[in-house]
Formats: C-alpha cells, structure tokens, sequence
C-alpha cells in the first residue's frame, strides 16, 4: 500500500467523521417543520373559530347597538320634550319668585308700618292700663255704692210688693163694684162711663172721679107677642145690648111701655114688656133714653 | 505494492490491517451516521424521502 494510498484513506476517513458529525448535530438540533405546521394549523383553526365567534359577538353587538340607540333615541326625545316642560315651568317659577319677591317687599314695609302702629298702641295701651286702673278704683267705689243702693233697693222692693198686693185688692174691689153700678145703671138706661186717670205720670196719687153716660140706643119693634107680654126688637149685642137693659117704647109722642131684655141674639133681643100702658104695635120705637 | 510481489503470491493480502480498521470505521460511521438521519425523518415525518 503505497503512502498515497494511506493518506486518502486517513483523510477520508477524518473527512467522514467531521461530515458524520455535522450531519448528526444538525439532524439532532433541526426543528421538527410538520410538529410546527400542525400546531400553526391547529392555532390557525382556532383563531378562524375565535374570529367567527368574535364576528358574531361583533354583530350583536352591532344589534344591540342599533337597538340602544333606537332606545337612547327615543329617550333623548322625551328627555327633550320633559327639558321644554322644566324650561317652561321654570319660567312659570321664575315670575312666581319675582312676584314673591314683590309680596315680601310689600310685605316688608307693611310690617315696618306696623311695627310703627304696634308701638303706638302699645303708648296707647300703657296709658288705657293707668286709666283702668283709676277706673278700676273708681268702680270699687261704685261696687260700695251699688251694694249700699241695692240695699235701699230691696227694702223699696218689699214695699212695692205689699203696695201690689194692695192695688189688686183695690182693683177687685173697683171691679166687683163697678158691676154693681152697671147693673144698677143698666136697669136706668145708663151705663157707667170709662174712668179716666187723675194721676199723672210721676205725680202723687189722688183719687179717682167715677161718672156715667148715656147708652142711646135706638130700636124697632119687629114681633109682638101680647098673650105672653114679649117683644122682639131690631138690634142685639153687636149694637151693644146686653141682658137687663130696658128700653122705653114710643109711637110719636106717647109712652107705650118698657121692654125689659131677656134675651140677646146677635141682630135682635127679646125682652119682657112692663108698664103696658096702650097696646104694642110692630113697628113702635123702642129707646133706651127719653 | 511492487510488481515483484504480485507475481510471487497469488492470495492478496491487506497490506496493513490497520488502514483496513480505519476504512471500516469510516464505513460504519457512515452508515449509522445514514441510519439516524433515516430514522430521524421516519420519526418526524413518518416518510423518509416525500416530502408531507
């Protein structure tokens, strides 16, 4: 073997090992491309998946979106409408306020003058104090007064009391013969006259003037009846005819006789005939004085 | 390597066994240096000459 032949087989085989050795190191440390292509794939998919998700997320979004601006829209609008309303009212509380502003000044200087009044009338009330109480003493002068008068007052009581009880007995008894005297009158044709009072208001008492008058009452004869010496006449009580008057019957100038009153309708009497002295007539006048 | 010897002796022999060690080493080291690089792409790419 020549050294030629030597030195190709050293080289070649240190050629081999250097290229062996490359080769191994780089085939070791060489990155797997397929491990890496499926993993970008597979990231690749899932990022197509994610944006499809997001896509859809996106256009609900878009859909929401479009609907909470249609709402907010819709709100805006009535917003609007409810600011024209406050814009409106504020204006309405505005002249309101100027208006009160107005009142309180007004108000502000009528309590200003009645401050001043108030203090006047509290001058005033001072001084009204300071007379009621001298009224106040005089009245408790007075109330002495008034009680010593009411005193005087009772006792002058008692004696108008006994005094009335003594006037109505005095009234009974004018009365029980005052129709003493109308039936003694009455039978006379007279009556007693209405008495008139002799004591003057605030003047002393005296007493009293007692007279009669006439009655002067005219009739007719109307029926006659001469077996039982009765007669009616024309008038009654509502001319003022009473029971027991007498009435004188005439014809021109000659007494006929009396008619003693019986009986009293109110339009005609009957009575008793007396002191027949010619016979009775229909017709004949009938008085109660001659 | 002369003429001289070639024509005394009809079996060849190595001349140096060494240098024969050292080309078969060589040898080896090539071939296994093919087996890895073979199982390698078998491993990762489950081919050894298409590319996927």
């Amino acid at each position: 073997m020549s050294n030629l032949t030597k030195i190709l087989i050293v080289l070649l085989t240190i050629s081999a090992i250097f290229l062996c050795g490359i080769v191994v190191t780089y085939v070791a440390n060489a990155d797997n491309f397929k491990q890496k292509y499926d993993n970008q794939h597979k990231e690749v998919g899932a990022l197509e998946a994610k944006v499809d998700s997001l896509t859809n997320q996106l256009n609900e979004k878009v859909q929401q979106k479009d609907e909470l601006e249609k709402t907010l829209n819709d709100k805006i609008a009535s917003m609007k409408t409810q600011a024209d309303e406050v814009q409106a009212k504020l204006n309405t509380a505005e002249r309101e306020k100027a208006e009160l502003v107005e009142r309180t000044n007004n108000f502000a200087s009528v309590t200003k003058a009645f401050s001043e009044t108030s203090e006047k009338q509290t001058q005033t009330l001072n001084a009204t104090l300071e007379e009621v109480k001298q009224v106040k003493a005089d009245q408790i002068k007075q109330a002495k007064e008034l009680d010593e008068t009411s005193a005087a007052l009772m006792e002058k009581n008692a004696i108008i009391d006994s005094l009335n009880a003594e006037k109505r007995r005095l009234v009974e008894d004018k009365a029980d013969l005052e129709n003493r005297l109308d039936k003694i009158l009455r039978a006379g044709g007279k009556v007693t006259a209405a008495g008139t009072p002799v004591t003057p208001e605030g003047g002393s008492a005296s007493a009293a003037r007692t007279g009669t008058e006439a009655i002067a009452l005219k009739a007719k004869v109307t029926e006659v009846d001469m077996k039982n010496s009765l007669a009616t006449i024309s008038i009654g009580s509502a001319d003022g005819v009473k029971e027991g008057m007498k009435f004188h019957v005439t014809r021109g100038d000659k007494f006929i006789c009396d008619i003693l009153i019986t009986d009293v309708d109110t339009d005609k009497a009957v009575g008793v005939l007396e002191l027949v002295s010619q016979p009775l007539k229909v017709g004949d006048n009938a008085v109660t004085n001659l | 390597m002369s003429p001289e010897g070639q024509i005394h002796s009809a079996k060849p022999t190595p001349a140096s066994n060494l240098y024969t060690i050292i080309l078969a080493f060589a040898f080896c080291m090539v071939l296994a240096t093919a087996a890895f690089v073979a199982y390698k792409c078998y491993f990762d790419y489950s081919t050894l000459f298409k590319i996927p």
